[in-house]
């Protein structure tokens, strides 16, 4: 148990214009269940990256199994035991779960591959983690949850001793991070050291044993997990203490602003009725797949509506494609930043540009590079966005100011409302922080805003009505003083009993 | 000017976006120059400059309708045969005693046409850009060929002699006319790209076409006027073409669209959508014109020259590369969505 499985001392990496990773030691015995914490930036993913072969080290030792490893590449690692999980998805969506689990180490029959083979293989890996998925279903038709918890199957197939997870559960509902977390203590009694990345430290209680800090690139504390207290853990990663998790503003309801009515898109909204008024904050709160998303985009007329009306300040407003909706002061800070929310080739100043144009331009369409520079400016200010230059692409920033940027871009507009869908996902503690005040500042200027989020003490914390949704029904509301966790959930789970009949067959 | 308005200025000109490949590629074209100037003095010559401006210019003009379309993410096969139909279609009215006015309105009506066409397929029935515009070059090919009943037109006549000069033979202040339509032509559209509200969009749109919808943006709209470019620069060519010749030919610009897609490339615009500045076009035609005309004074077989093109479009995105990241590309990994 005392044994270390992996010992890594006096590591440095520098990308350009950037140390990384300044003189980090780390290390992991076997059967124990490490959280590597830290903001943003910190370099939790570069540090497993160097371990799992995909960067190497400027300098420093890597000691596996006792055994100091030099030219360490992914093939090595993975020889070695060392798997990763990452946190983004890789996965060949057109493969089928067996294929994708096999990819690269297929299992052949007289020299040719045999999908039978690998189909019972699966099967067997897959059922020896309570995961329940066909193994000859397409990867890319399953659900984002179902293609991580494949990610995990592909990932022990390999005979893992070491287990890195770069933040599994950001895709994942409450019951699924149970089954997860069954599986990951079941590995950690087979003896597997497991390193685990995760932004939610309220599910760590449940699985780690030791913790290791990291900031701004350099290593600052190893502990205990059970001898130390939250608090302790979050002043350790920011550096500072948070006053609050979750600041509030009263501010008194103003006029109704928005309004909407008998809502109909697709399968997964169906029969939308609510309303938002001035200075509120609205919660949506729902599990994964409850429709959230899909009503923030039918709103925001990015996916077409089959019937229902949408009034703004008393007046009806035909919203058909995205245009519309910022045209008459309704904007969405998307979900998926990646895919949604950012170019990541252009720069800072033209993503923060690219909604405002028609603020930015003259009537012939000339771009002003003045009134450019200074909105981004402005931007960067208010948000505390970390950049070299706004000039740099951006892909090139940490995950959290990323967010940021999507966040900025949208607020630098007179808008009505504000629809924020998942604004906090995969970000900081201090990030989320600063991004919960911007919400506030939006309802204490008397702006309505929407808040479509999956972590349930964050929709508690931060807004003052909570709506509930399931299966693309609103099946509750409540006011903040009145809700707790237990009935939030229920009305989250209370499908209608033909389709829980559907789900349960 | 003094010391430190001299080194902002300097230091603006290098944040423009695209500007380190563009240096890079600009060393490469001085020291390409210079190795031909010490082969054959004669490279360096009045005339011979003249004449390597003159055939750079249609490269470049097509070089910047592709790089719109390559921008936004997307490629145009179509210039080429577009070039043909306009050279077709020009010639074959004016042999017919058509006001050479009319019969450029007409002709850039139809090339017009094929660009809307073009972009629509793309947009709006999302077909691959690669497929629909394999299809509409090779429509385009036909009608070049069918205008004039699969022949090449007899000369445009003594009425042209304008329109022959207007696109290619005058000179205005001591250039060739066909020079300053190029000049004019970049002039105008890198200021849509840098400057305006469209050109904004069509980085945008080659960049992350999602998160530019959700943005706002017209994507549709976007995607048309690329095209739409791309059709007036292949037809300005085609009506160049057919100043130059005098005649209609059918397989004028045959192979066009390879070099524009040639020339954008060495300039440093992706074909993955979203990167690069018309600035970069011109080098790279530039080199493309340099090679061609140079080899040529060396006294390099037609086989050869090919080759030395060939090589210099793979080398020059390969050293961007490794100057870039230090070593080639790994294709970047997409999640699954």
């Amino acid at each position: 148990m005392d044994e270390y499985i992996v010992e890594i001392e006096h590591v440095s990496k520098s990308f350009p214009g950037v140390l990384a990773l300044n003189n980090v030691s780390f290390n992991l015995r076997s059967g124990e269940v490490l959280a590597l914490l830290g903001e943003n930036g910190a370099g939790k993913s570069t540090l497993m990256k160097i371990l799992s072969g995909v960067y190497t080290k400027d300098s420093g030792t890597i000691r596996v199994f006792g055994q100091i490893i030099e030219d360490l590449n992914t093939k090595k690692a993975q020889e070695l035991g060392i798997a990763i999980i990452h946190q983004e998805l890789n996965m060949c969506a057109h493969l089928t779960v067996a294929q994708n689990i096999f990819l690269g180490q297929e299992i052949t029959e007289y020299g040719m591959i045999s999908d039978r083979k690998m189909n019972a293989e699966a099967k067997k890996i897959l059922s020896s983690l309570n995961i329940d998925i066909d193994p000859e279903m397409v990867v890319g038709d399953l659900a984002v949850s179902k293609q991580q918890m494949v990610e995990i199957a592909k990932a022990l197939s390999t005979n893992a001793k070491v287990l890195i997870m770069d933040e599994p559960t950001s895709a994942l509902t409450s019951k699924e991070i149970e089954d997860l977390f069954i599986i990951i203590n079941k590995l950690k009694q087979e003896g597997c050291g497991i390193v685990y990345i995760s932004h939610r430290l309220e599910e760590l209680e449940n699985i780690v044993d030791r913790v290791t800090i990291l900031r701004d690139g350099e290593f600052i504390k190893s502990m205990s997990f059970h001898e130390t207290s939250l608090g302790e853990i979050i002043s350790c990663m920011v550096g500072r203490d948070i006053k609050e998790k979750f600041p509030r503003v009263t501010c008194t309801r103003g006029e109704r602003i928005l309004e909407v009515k008998q809502l109909n898109a697709g399968r997964m909204v169906r029969n939308i009725n609510f309303e938002l008024f001035a200075g509120e904050i609205v919660g949506i709160a729902g599990l994964m797949g409850a429709g959230r998303t899909e009503m923030t985009r039918a709103i925001f007329g990015v996916d077409s509506k089959d019937s229902g009306e949408i009034i703004l300040d008393g007046k009806v407003v035909r919203i058909e494609k995205p245009m519309d909706a910022i045209k008459c002061g309704i904007v969405l800070v998307p979900e998926d930043r990646k895919k949604d929310g950012l170019c990541t080739k252009l720069s800072i100043r033209d993503n923060i540009a690219l909604p405002n144009l028609d603020i930015l331009c003259n009537k012939v369409g000339i771009v002003s590079n003045k009134k450019e520079k200074t909105m981004t400016e402005k931007a960067v200010i208010d948000l505390k966005i970390k950049l070299p230059n706004i000039e740099v692409n951006a892909g090139s920033l940490s995950g959290g100011n990323q967010q940021k940027v999507v966040v900025g871009k949208w607020l630098r507009r007179k808008s009505r409302v504000v629809i924020f869908d998942e604004p906090t996902r995969g970000i900081d503690v201090a990030a989320k922080v600063e991004i919960y005040n911007l919400m506030n500042e939006l309802k204490k200027q008397g702006i309505g805003v929407l808040f479509v989020s999956s972590e349930m003490p964050e929709v508690m914390g931060i807004s003052d009505r909570i709506i509930v949704m399931c299966d693309g029904k609103i099946t509750g509301e409540l006011n903040t003083d009145e809700a707790t966790q237990d009935m939030i959930l229920q009305y989250a789970t209370s499908f209608d009993k033909k389709s829980a009949d559907l789900m349960s067959s | 000017m003094d010391k430190r308005g001299k080194q902002n200025v300097l230091k603006r000109i290098l944040a423009i976006r695209g500007m380190g490949q563009v240096i890079t590629v600009t060393i490469g074209f001085i020291i390409l120059c210079i190795v031909f100037g010490l082969v054959n003095p004669i490279f360096f010559s009045g005339k011979n400059v003249a004449n390597l401006l003159r055939q750079i210019a249609p490269i470049l003009i097509i070089g910047i309708g592709q790089s719109y379309v390559l921008i936004t993410g997307n490629i145009d096969l179509s210039i080429g045969s577009v070039v043909g139909m306009s050279c077709m279609i020009s010639a074959t009215l004016m042999t017919k005693g058509v006001n050479p006015l009319i019969a450029i309105l007409i002709t850039i009506c139809c090339c017009l046409a094929v660009g809307v066409l073009n972009g629509e397929l793309v947009s709006k029935c999302k077909l691959p850009p690669f497929i629909a515009t394999l299809g509409t070059m090779t429509i385009a090919r036909g009608i070049a060929q069918i205008v004039n009943n699969n022949y090449n037109t007899g000369s445009i006549g003594e009425g042209a002699k304008g329109f022959r000069n207007f696109f290619y033979y005058g000179k205005t202040a001591g250039l060739y006319n066909a020079i300053w339509i190029t000049l004019a032509m970049w002039i105008v559209f890198n200021f849509i790209l840098s400057k305006t509200r469209s050109g904004r969009h069509i980085y945008a749109i080659g960049s992350n076409i999602d998160a530019a919808r959700l943005s706002g943006v017209n994507v549709h709209s976007t995607t048309i006027k690329a095209y739409l470019v791309s059709a007036i620069c292949a037809c300005t060519v085609g009506l160049m073409t057919c100043a130059t010749t005098g005649m209609g030919t059918m397989d004028a610009g045959n192979s066009y669209e390879m070099y524009a897609v040639a020339a954008s490339v060495i300039g440093g615009v992706s074909t993955l959508g979203g990167q690069g500045i018309l600035l970069g076009t011109v080098i790279g035609a530039s080199i493309w014109g340099v090679l061609q005309n140079g080899l040529q004074f060396a006294g390099a077989p037609v086989a050869i020259r090919n080759i030395t093109i060939g090589i210099i479009v793979v080398v020059s995105v390969l050293l961007d590369v490794i100057v870039r990241t230090g070593k080639p590309r790994k294709k970047k990994m997409n999640p699954v969505t």
